[in-house]
């Protein structure tokens, strides 16, 4: 008996789907964070550190290796901008 | 104290600090961020141990911010001048190490290879070893397999 091909064609489309969204979807993420896989798993350290690096650096996943931070560094807290709470 | 919340509550427009400034001026600063300061965690650790070790005992006793400010200095002077001294002798390798931990979600077990030729040229250049302490067998970034031992 032939190969039944149009029960293929589902499949095809159904994969098809799959692996285009999957691929538009990977594309969106590296490019969000700069060519590089995302974090995942990240606790308060994680978290500290990542705000850390975006006041020392400017972007989200960028590192930097110097010995002394710019001098923007000491008073680019977003914690002195915050609201007084009464 | 017990949860961290970003800074969200913050005021919008031009905004000039009412605080006055401080007395002394800002003190320099570690300016190496999270991946390069992974990958040289554990040299950190041993050329800067007596430091470290000042201002833990430091802060156990108050955990005042303002009371550990002179030990909290002498960890970023040493911390800096590591990093001024990997700089010079063993850049390429850190950086290698350190963009391949960015790769992987920053977990050693995942960098082993570019690991080894940085701690080859620490300990070469700079005479530092990376130590786990309360290691049993061999440490994990000594073995040569991690799957079958």
């Amino acid at each position: 008996m032939p190969v039944p091909f149009e029960a293929l064609i589902p499949l095809g489309l159904i994969t098809g789907f799959f692996g285009v969204s999957g691929f538009f979807f990977q594309k969106l993420k590296t490019s969000i964070n700069e060519g590089q896989p995302p974090r995942f798993g990240l606790d308060r350290w994680d978290r500290v550190m990542l705000d850390r690096d975006y006041r020392l650096t400017g972007t989200q996943r960028g590192q930097a290796h110097e010995t002394a931070a710019p001098s923007a560094f000491s008073t680019n807290s977003a914690w002195n901008l915050e609201k007084e709470h009464l | 104290m017990s949860t961290f919340r970003e800074a969200s509550h913050i005021t919008t427009g031009k905004f000039v600090d009412p605080t006055p400034a401080p007395a002394e001026a800002a003190h320099p600063e570690v300016g190496a961020t999270s991946a390069p300061l992974k990958s040289a965690a554990f040299f950190i650790g041993s050329y800067c141990k007596d430091y470290n070790e000042d201002f833990m005992l430091c802060k156990e006793e108050n955990n005042d911010p303002a009371h550990c400010l002179k030990e909290g200095r002498k960890v970023t002077r040493c911390a800096m001048d590591l990093i001024t001294k990997l700089r010079e002798n063993c850049e390429k390798e850190w950086e290698a190490h350190y963009k391949c931990l960015e790769k992987h979600n920053q977990e050693y077990y995942a960098c082993r290879k570019p690991e080894r030729t940085f701690n080859e040229c620490v300990f070469s250049k700079l005479k530092l070893e990376k130590v786990i302490p309360g290691a049993s067998n061999t440490p994990v970034h000594l073995r040569e397999n991690t799957i079958y031992n």
